[in-house]
């Protein structure tokens, strides 16, 4: 993180709070997130954020809309609003790489690095100040469009499909996936894993050695009856 | 011991079969272990090498693509396993002379088990423990490889003893050919298994033939009979017919069995009678020979250095066969590999046949040479092999039959016959070390050759590297002629004298 800025209070905690998100919590298992929820006050009600949540039967908690699929799955943050947080800068958003629609607008935000959103394969909609463009850059986007002060990104592309600029060929037994505006991924193929995602299956260890023992006793007994029983010993 | 039955085998009782099969399928085991080592190859220089994609993005997630790079490309990390084949075949060459000499001194179980267990521990650190703990490292690598050639080298001289201390002279040319394709059907096994579990990642390839081999040196360390003499056989007693004696025909070289086999028989049932009695107190044990005195026996000299021209030969093709198969025809890989089992094929039929010719003729250097000059001749055919897979399966087989069979003989029946000549009366225990200098002084021909072919290859091609086979031929030809001349010399006057008789 770029410390040498000068933070103010707010931001400073804003950037713990994303921090500490971004270390508590694993990967694509997000549990609820009071912090980033609660990164700044105010309410949600009647923002776009709002409206995509009630329209997908999710929750508003904070600034998130949380969700989940079924009721074994932990909590998902499908939208999250920051909009008039007084943010100067995003940095690490990692906890909430399955978000479905982020506001950043109304905030002083200068730039946002593409690599901030690597992962986000869900995202699908943002609302960032006009000045920001969109990660990724347009060609990432369906459509991008500026509308009442704010920049709309709609639509992510996905890379794998692109013909031409960026196209990705997945090594063998990986499949291309979208990875986040302008990115993908090469995750492997079923049954796949490993490092190249050269291992197929789990060895079934027991099938191999189990026989394997026993026929080790069988013969070792065997021989040594018949075998070296009578043996001197030179 | 109740002899198992029918005609020519009744010499034979259940301990030969016994030692017979264990003292294959260690070597089977071993040499599987090996050839596991080549066939995984291509999934280790992936696991060392970070992904390449044609246009400079690289494939991410990093964790999955990137990050492993103990070499930054495949053609490094295959150089690299090239050299670990060559570090393997100089130290199993110093493993040999050594553990030779070891082999007559110590128990040839203990080495045996000590063989083959050690270097199923050296492999499984090698393939399976460093997988699994992530270390990937080229000094860790070189010094495991080090000594798994060291701990292998303890093996051959081991099993050759033991069956020279079973099987006597008399078909042993045939038994030992028959034995000797243990090193193809381990090739075979250690394919099957490697290709069979290469799919759960090349670390349960490692883990799965080291395992196997594990077990295979305990099943050695609980049944094997290093000698008949352990079970009260002696050594003649054990095969009915021992090493020539002194006494009887003292003016003849090595292995001679000229005389009317009934006479023969007789001669050893009496002298069995006559000694029986003076063995039974505790017998003396046989002195070990020394290293410089092995060297100096008679034969030993030139059959090494034969053997290292032909070992040479025989390991090129071992090594670069399915390379020249898909490079100069064009063959997929697959086929390549499949084409190249006909030369383990022809090697186990010439072993056996020449083994067998061998016995019947009671001389072993005038088929070999005979068949070296064919082989020649079969190696300038097989240069000129037409780009078809059926005729140049048949030459290929033709070419394994005249050199892997003259190499296999070497390499066992020959190796026992001087290990236990006449010349050795006094001090018996010269197998494994006389076995060790022969197959050591072949590889390091052989370790040589990988070099020079790869050199020769890149600098002239191929047709001078079938040249330099045929020449190698020649140099074991020559190798082998002082002992030709001597060897048909006794063979046309025993057949006057015989003549004369009649």
């Amino acid at each position: 993180m770029n410390m040498n800025a000068v933070y103010s209070w707010a931001e400073i905690i804003a950037i713990v709070l994303l921090f500490n998100v971004c270390f508590s919590t694993s990967y694509r298992r997000t549990e609820t997130q009071p912090q980033v929820c609660a990164l700044c006050g105010g309410s949600v009600n009647n923002t776009a954020v709002d409206l995509f949540c009630s329209s997908s039967a999710g929750r508003i908690k904070g600034r998130c809309c949380l969700k989940n699929n079924s009721i074994s799955d932990p909590e998902r943050i499908i939208g999250l609003d920051l909009s008039n947080c007084s943010l100067t800068h995003v940095d690490n958003l990692q906890g909430v790489s399955t978000v479905v629609m982020i506001d950043f607008s109304i905030n002083p935000i200068v730039n946002i690095s593409d690599t901030v959103f690597e992962g986000f394969g869900d995202l699908n909609f943002m609302i960032l100040p006009p000045h920001v463009a969109c990660p990724g850059g347009n060609t990432s986007w369906e459509k991008v469009e500026l509308k009442e002060g704010k920049r709309l990104c709609e639509g992510q592309k996905n890379m794998c499909n692109q013909t031409g600029h960026l196209s990705v060929y997945c090594p063998e037994n990986s499949l291309c996936a979208p990875y986040g505006p302008g990115f993908s991924e090469c995750s492997c193929a079923e049954n796949f894993y490993g490092y190249k995602c050269l291992r197929q299956g789990d060895f079934p260890a027991l099938v191999v050695f189990g026989p394997l023992a026993a026929s080790t006793v069988v013969m070792s007994l065997l021989l040594w009856v018949t075998q070296r029983r009578k043996a001197k010993n030179q | 011991m109740p002899p198992s039955c029918c005609g020519c085998l009744s010499q034979y009782t259940h301990h030969h079969l016994a030692v017979f099969l264990l003292t294959f399928f260690s070597y089977v085991l071993l040499h599987s272990s090996r050839k596991t080592f080549s066939n995984v190859k291509v999934s280790i220089s992936a696991q060392w090498t970070p992904s390449i994609s044609n246009d400079s993005a690289q494939f991410s997630p990093a964790e999955t693509w990137e990050n492993n790079r103990l070499f930054a490309d495949e053609k490094q990390a295959t150089l690299f396993l090239g050299a670990l084949d060559s570090i393997f075949l100089f130290s199993y060459a110093a493993g040999l002379y050594l553990s030779g000499v070891i082999g007559d001194r110590v128990n040839l179980r203990y080495v045996l088990c000590f063989g083959l267990c050690g270097s199923a521990v050296v492999e499984f650190v090698f393939g399976t423990l460093t997988e699994w703990l992530h270390i990937y490292n080229v000094y860790l690598y070189c010094g495991l490889w080090v000594l798994n050639g060291l701990l292998q080298s303890a093996v051959w001289p081991c099993v050759v003893a033991v069956m020279g201390h079973w099987f006597g002279k008399t078909g042993r040319g045939f038994v030992f050919g028959l034995w000797s394709a243990c090193a193809s059907v381990g090739n075979i096994l250690g394919a099957f298994l490697a290709s069979s579990v290469l799919k759960y990642g090349y670390e349960y390839a490692f883990l799965v033939t080291s395992i196997v081999q594990f077990a295979g040196g305990v099943v050695v360390f609980f049944g094997l009979l290093t000698s008949p003499k352990e079970v009260g056989l002696s050594l003649e007693e054990a095969t009915g017919l021992g090493p020539v004696e002194t006494e009887t025909d003292s003016h003849k070289p090595l292995m001679s069995d000229e005389e009317e086999e009934e006479e023969q028989v007789e001669a050893y049932a009496r002298r069995r009678r006559s000694a029986k009695p003076q063995e039974d107190p505790p017998p003396e044990p046989p002195q070990a020979i020394g290293f410089f005195q092995a060297f100096c026996l008679p034969g030993v000299l030139p059959y090494s250095l034969a053997y290292a021209c032909l070992k040479l030969v025989n390991y090129s093709f071992f090594f670069w066969l399915p390379f020249y198969l898909s490079n100069n025809y064009g063959w997929k890989e697959a086929e390549a590999d499949r084409l190249s089992v006909w030369y383990d094929v022809g090697g186990i039929i010439g072993g056996t046949v020449l083994g067998l010719i061998s016995d019947f003729m009671g001389k072993r250097s005038p088929v070999l040479v005979i068949s070296l000059v064919m082989a020649m001749g079969a190696l300038v055919g097989y240069s000129r092999s037409p780009n078809d897979q059926l005729i140049n399966a048949v030459i290929l087989a033709v070419t394994g039959f005249f050199i892997g069979g003259p190499s296999n003989m070497i390499s066992s029946a020959i190796s026992a016959d001087l290990g236990r000549q006449e010349a050795l009366r006094s001090s018996q225990e010269a197998l494994a070390t006389v076995t060790g200098i022969v197959d050591g002084t072949g590889s390091i021909g052989a370790a040589a050759g990988q070099y020079v072919v790869s050199l020769i290859e890149s600098k002239l091609g191929w047709m001078s590297v079938f040249y330099f086979f045929v020449v190698m031929t020649g140099g074991s030809i020559f190798f082998i002629t002082p002992l030709l001349i001597r060897e048909t010399r006794d063979l046309w006057r025993d057949r006057q004298a015989l003549r004369r008789q009649l």
